[in-house]
């Protein structure tokens, strides 16, 4: 019971506590929620980011509001861990808790259920006891008595009635004395007689009641009928007698002697009678009396004396019992357990307690019985008062109640009651215990347990967040890393992607960027030609031009890069001759460095293979920007270009590094070798061969610790060069990209003295075995005598050192004064034989022999010559007189004056070389001279025609040609080299990408123009190449013979076009649509190329004008119709495209169906003419 | 003789406010430039097709333009036909409005086209009036015996 009464209350209280548990799970949920949602939000990008890797369109911020999310969800994923530990916890300690506490509690509880019991037990059944006997008593006592009086039966007389008194006396006092609880005995007999012992508790004394028989009658017996009887036996009678005197002799308690005298008692203090009313149906009866000797009740039972023979009741037995016993058995268990425990009768009287406070109350009337709720124990009162307040009058059905918990005052305590149902006196135990007794320590311990349980979870349950706490910081720091590392992945990949898309869009652009360019190249040559130009627009348009071609070779320099960084360079393959290449780059950048006053040498080794195979163009590239560099940075000094053949020994032998950084050359050499050697082998099987270069300049250097970053891109070794020079720092990186394309090296060498050494090698395959040229056979036996007399010092040595190794003897002279000696030396020797300098005993040595047989060269440098004044004539004047004994060659300047030129000429120098002189140029000079000698010996005659040598050396440097004809009048010197240096790189350019053609083509005709306008005897070897020369000539009808085919449905533009066209002399065919241009072109090609050959029979237009939008036809699906019928022939008829679309797509589109260029309307007459022009020019050349 | 000055005064005059107005610009000068002894008509043969060429453009556009369901593709070219001669006589007025109807079309855009050929129509006109005003012009010129004076 109380079990389950606690099992209710925690349910209660459970239900209670359910809203904020409830609400409390519903944040959690909530929070759960956000932090999934979050975790998604966190990986959701990433799955999209997976998904298109490409699109890369996310901003920073989103990165960082990730960040920001995945920390907060590690914190609310904390936070949930957390509450979940407190939740277990809490349960675990709440359980324990319980289950400690309910089960000694039931224990317990069954425990004190018996003890209560028992306790209750006891009392009731010493009232049962009481009763038994008070009930044997009367019992035995009525059976004696109905003994006695069958043997007095009628008493006759008056002694015999006192002798069954005496009798009747005598065995009541014997029961009276042996019970010794029992209060009173009372006999009444039907005469009225009253026989009674009592004893008096107060003072332990022992009476003998009687009253005086005078009253009693004896006439007529007691009404046999007990109904009848009732009339005579009526206590009114008895006590309203109140005639009847009472006496009282004490007796001796033990004996039963009369020990005083008999006293007549007042009636208040008579003790009760039971008379014939107590039994009225003739059967025992009990009751609750209070008498006034003693405070507790007392319980009288009363029996009727039947008289069997004749059936009526002759006298009546009461017995009187205390109940103090009962009481003190109370106190006594009281006392030993505490607590309180009462009994009542069913109406709620007093009957017991284990108090001591009186049961009984003293009215007027006399003592009387008191109401539980009216005990003065106060613990009763409440107890009775709870009782009834809890129950009313209603009790239980069999007045059992068990209760734990009953507030009575300041404490709890047990109530228990049980139901005695006697028949006639039904009784109510009830017992109160204080809980403290019996669950006292229990509840104590419970609530000091749970005190320690809960601090015991409390602190488990910090240290377990603290534990938490520190392991998910360290997985949300490593969450926070990730995520931060993922935001650099990201980070890096877009830079990646936008590094990419530069160079993609950049490569992708270089048609749209080149051809602008080209166009505008190109209508400046065409410019340039214009006669009619006064000087001042002359000189600006080659400003233009210029500076045009600086634009086009900076943004030919981001396009390679770009080309080679989105892995689009590819190199060719083919033969080419690298000396020449080289030497002509160092002709054409010798004319910038005579500005700056810097000299130019080129020294390639001997062993230098002639022909090797490889991208010529990038090569040449790759010196081009190393020199242009040194060129840059240096302001006087030399700038020395360095070739040899992977074979260091030798190089090392032919002592080429005789100068100043000859000493640690070894060293950095051999470093070089080990790298290589494993190379070497297996380069020397397939033919590759390492060709070494060195860049060596006077300039300002680099610091050593820049070595590395200059072939970074955009990287200048000083960043104040920018400001200086100029340049965009692409070139060496560039070059560095070009270098390792080709399977080379390039760095930065140190070196002794001011400057900067740049070293480099490549790896080029080399066609067959080439022979090299033996130069010291062939010249040891002509016997060649050189005097070199040059301003460059450099170049001097170099020279002369070559001569020498090959067998040729040198004279060097660096100013006039100095030539004139050993020229006099030379060939006057008479007067100075006295002379004992080398050269002099040199010079001795030959003979006279020898000095007819030998081939004197003197190569002089025109810088010698004082041309500042007049004395130059002078000078030439001098050299005259060794004319016919030695071979004059002369070295020019770029900027050299006609007027000296042809002073020369008129003299008969026709030798002439351009700046600078380096070993090819020696040895063409050499072998005019050879030849020249031959020719004279052949003929006998010396000083033949020498022409024949000018164009030998003009034909031997044939790519310089246009350099080296100084007698251009249209080309002043800088123009030609700018465009000699153009040239050169549009070749490089043109072999990658289709739209370049049309570059190449501009600067071609461009450079042909300029030879007709140099009138050199150009060899025209076909017609259509005169006929081209011839027009353009003419400025106005620069389209003469030209036709041209006119595909236009706009009548108005058709016409326009027409007479503009026919305006500049060209011939138009109009068509109206595509479907006729094409039919225009099959009829007569068709049958042309039956029959003939194709490069003979010219198309019949030279040129298509192609508009884009047309009926029928379209201008793309023409071109693709005309495209493809010329497909498999040589014949390719320039379409361009007139389209009224402006937008570069549309250029695109043309160019890829197969037109070749693009005009918008309207018509600019300009462009279209030099588009048409440098269309149809290009024509011949390329089918040739 | 005074006449003439005056009418050629008038001429350039009117000329000039021609390509300040932005009704022609230089492509309409290369035309008369290129009018010379061999082909005498040639900018008054060319206007003159160009109007031939624009009225049935105009028409078909109209058409094109009042079909139930617009087949901007068509208009499109048309426009980019008109705009193409136009452009070739130097008509830069009616050349913008084709840029901006070309665009209508592009986008699809009933009413813009609409309006655009509306417009296209007034600047026709316009160019229309201006263009034979200047011919008539120049025929008193050549009437009254005078030369054409040159644009610079």
């Amino acid at each position: 019971m109380a079990a389950k009464q606690h099992k209710r209350n925690y349910m209660i209280s459970r239900s209670s506590s359910t809203p904020p548990m409830a609400s409390f799970v519903k944040r959690l949920f909530g929070k759960i929620h956000s932090a999934v949602n979050s975790w998604e939000r966190n990986h959701s990008p990433c799955r999209r980011r997976s998904l298109h890797r490409d699109v890369e369109q996310e901003d920073l911020q989103h990165i960082n509001t990730n960040c920001l999310s995945s920390y907060y969800s590690v914190f609310v994923a904390r936070l949930a861990i957390m509450v979940m530990l407190a939740i277990l916890i809490g349960l675990l300690t709440l359980l324990t808790w319980h289950f400690t506490k309910v089960y000694t509690r039931t224990s317990l509880n069954a425990l004190a259920y018996g003890l209560r019991y028992e306790l209750l037990q006891r009392p009731v059944l010493r009232m049962w006891s009481i009763l038994n006997s008070t009930v044997e008593i009367t019992t035995a006592q009525v059976r004696l008595s109905e003994y006695v009086i069958r043997k007095y039966n009628r008493p006759e007389n008056q002694a015999q009635q006192v002798e069954l008194y005496e009798v009747m006396r005598d065995v009541t006092w014997a029961l009276f004395a042996s019970y010794r609880a029992l209060n009173s005995i009372t006999i009444k007999y039907k005469n009225g007689f009253v026989q009674a012992f009592h004893r008096d508790p107060r003072d332990n004394s022992t009476y003998y009641i009687y009253n005086d028989l005078t009253n009693y009658t004896m006439s007529g017996p007691y009404d046999v009928n007990m109904s009848s009887s009732h009339q005579g036996w009526n206590d009114q009678t008895i006590h309203s007698n109140i005639s009847a005197i009472w006496y009282r002799e004490p007796l001796d308690p033990n004996t039963g002697e009369k020990i005083g005298k008999q006293k007549a008692i007042p009636p208040d203090e008579l003790i009760n009678i039971a008379g014939i009313s107590q039994v009225p149906y003739g059967a025992a009866s009990w009751h609750v009396a209070v008498s006034k000797f003693t405070n507790s009740p007392l319980l009288s039972a009363a029996m009727p004396v039947w008289d069997e023979s004749q059936g009526n009741i002759m006298a009546v037995v009461g017995v009187t019992t205390s109940l103090y016993s009962v009481g003190q058995l109370m106190k006594e268990l009281v006392g030993f357990h505490s607590g309180h425990i009462y009994l009542t009768s069913q109406e709620g009287w007093l009957l017991a307690t284990s108090s001591t406070t009186p049961l009984l109350t003293n009215s007027s009337t006399g003592p009387k019985l008191m109401m539980a709720v009216d005990s003065q124990d106060p613990v009763i009162q409440t107890g009775a008062k709870w009782l009834l307040k809890a129950y009313g009058n209603k009790p239980p059905p069999n007045h059992e109640v068990h209760i734990e918990h009953a507030k009575l005052g300041h404490q709890t305590y047990y109530i228990d009651s049980f139901f005695l149902n006697l028949k006639r006196l039904p009784m109510v135990g009830v017992l109160i215990i204080p809980r403290k007794y019996i669950m006292g320590k229990v509840d104590e311990r419970a609530f000091k347990t749970l005190m320690i349980l809960i601090s015991a979870s409390v602190c488990i349950l910090i240290i377990g967040c603290v534990c938490i706490f520190v392991l998910t910081n360290g997985v949300s720091k490593e969450m926070k890393l990730r995520a931060e590392l993922i935001s650099h992945l990201d980070a890096r990949r877009k830079a990646e992607a936008s590094s990419n898309y530069k160079s993609q869009f950049l490569a992708n652009m270089s048609h749209e960027l080149r051809t602008p360019m080209a166009a505008v190249i190109g209508l400046l040559d065409i410019l340039i030609s214009d006669e009619c130009l006064t000087n001042e627009q002359y000189a600006t348009i080659s400003q233009i031009r210029r500076c045009s071609t600086a634009l086009l070779r900076l943004l030919n320099n981001i396009l390679d890069i770009s080309k080679v960084e989105s892995g689009k360079l590819v190199l060719e393959e083919a033969e080419f001759d690298m000396g020449r290449e080289l030497e002509g780059l160092v002709d054409m950048f010798s004319v910038q460095c005579k500005n700056h006053n810097v000299e130019t040498v080129i020294d390639l080794s001997d062993d230098m293979p002639k022909v090797v195979q490889g991208d010529s163009a990038r090569v040449v590239q790759i010196f081009a920007n190393l020199i242009s560099n040194s060129i840059k940075f240096t302001t006087s000094g030399y700038i020395i270009l360095r070739g040899w053949c992977e074979d260091p020994h030798s190089c090392i032998e032919n002592g080429k590094f005789s100068f100043d950084q000859k000493a640690l050359w070894p060293a950095q050499k051999n470093k070089l070798i080990q790298q290589e050697n494993q190379e070497k082998s297996s380069c020397k099987k397939d033919n590759r061969v390492i060709l070494w270069f060195e860049v060596d300049d006077t300039g300002c250097g680099i610091d050593p610790s820049k070595w590395e970053s200059v072939f970074e891109s955009f990287e200048q070794a000083d960043p104040s060069t920018t400001r200086l020079h100029g340049g965009t720092g692409l070139g060496l990186c560039i070059v560095r990209t070009l270098v390792n394309k080709m399977g080379g090296e390039i760095r930065v060498v140190k070196k002794n003295g001011p400057g900067t050494l740049m070293q480099l090698y490549l790896l080029l395959g080399t066609p067959v075995d080439m022979p090299l040229e033996n130069y010291k056979l062939k010249y040891a036996d002509h016997n060649l005598k050189v005097v070199l007399a040059l301003n460059g010092s450099m170049c001097r040595m170099i020279l002369s050192k070559w001569l020498f190794k090959t067998g040729v003897h040198t004279w060097e002279a660096c100013e006039w004064n100095e030539l004139t000696h050993i020229l006099q030396e030379l060939f006057i020797p008479s007067r100075y034989t006295q002379n004992l300098t080398y050269e002099c005993s040199k010079v001795e040595s030959i003979s006279k022999q020898e000095m007819e047989v030998s081939v004197f060269i003197i190569v002089i440098d025109i810088g010698l010559l004082n041309l500042s004044t007049d004395i130059w004539k002078e000078q030439l004047n001098f050299l005259d007189i060794f004319y016919k004994r030695a071979k004059f060659a002369w070295v020019l300047n770029h900027d050299t004056s006609n007027t000296i030129k042809m002073e020369l000429h008129n003299r008969g120098h026709l030798m002439m070389v351009n700046e600078p002189l380096y070993k090819s140029k020696m040895v063409q000079i050499m072998e005019a001279a050879i030849k020249e000698k031959m020719i004279s010996l052949r003929h006998g005659i010396l000083g033949g025609d020498t022409h024949e040598f000018l164009e030998i050396d003009n034909v031997h440097s044939d790519p310089e040609s246009s350099n080296d004809s100084e007698k251009s009048e249209l080309n002043c010197s800088t123009t030609g080299i700018v465009q000699v240096e153009e040239t050169r790189r549009t070749r490089s350019s043109s072999r990658y990408g289709i739209v370049n053609n049309c570059f190449l083509e501009l600067t071609e005709v461009c450079s042909e123009r300029n030879k007709q306008g140099a009138n050199e005897t150009f060899p025209v070897s076909q017609e259509k190449r005169m006929q081209y020369a011839e027009k353009t000539i003419s400025e106005q009808k620069s389209l003469k013979g030209v036709r041209i085919l006119l595909a236009e449905d706009t009548p108005i533009l058709q016409r326009v076009a027409t007479i503009m066209l026919e305006k500049m002399g060209a011939t138009v065919v109009v068509v109206g649509d595509g479907m006729q241009a094409v039919e225009a072109l099959q009829t007569p090609s068709e049958g042309g190329m039956t029959t003939q050959t194709k490069m003979r029979v010219p198309p019949p237009y030279d040129l298509i004008l192609m508009d884009c939008q047309m009926p029928k036809m379209d201008g793309y699906e023409a071109t693709k119709a005309i495209r493809r019928a010329e497909m498999g022939t040589d014949l390719h008829i320039p379409i361009v495209a007139l389209t009224a679309h402006a937008m570069s797509s549309d250029e695109a589109k043309c160019l890829e169906v197969g037109m070749d260029a693009y005009l918008t309307k309207p018509i600019d007459c300009k462009l279209m003419v030099s588009t048409i022009l440098s269309l149809t020019k290009l024509q011949p050349n390329s089918l040739t | 003789m005074a006449a003439v000055s005056q009418l050629q005064r008038q001429f350039i005059e009117y000329t000039t406010s021609l390509y300040n107005e932005g009704y022609l610009d230089d492509q309409f000068t290369q035309l008369q430039k290129l009018q010379d002894e061999s082909n005498p008509e040639f900018v008054v043969e060319v206007v003159s097709l160009f109007f031939e060429d624009s009225e049935k453009l105009l028409n078909n556009l109209a058409t094109a333009l009042q079909q139930k369901i617009v087949d901007y593709k068509q208009v499109d070219s048309h426009v980019h036909q008109f705009k193409g001669s136009s452009s070739s006589i130097g008509a830069q007025r009616v050349t913008n409005v084709c840029v901006h109807f070309r665009n209508y079309c592009e986008e699809k855009n009933l009413d813009g086209c609409l309006r655009c050929l509306q417009q296209v129509k007034h600047e026709y006109i316009l160019v229309r009036n201006k263009l034979e005003a200047l011919f008539r012009l120049e025929q008193q010129i050549l009437q009254a015996g005078g030369s054409i004076p040159m644009m610079e």
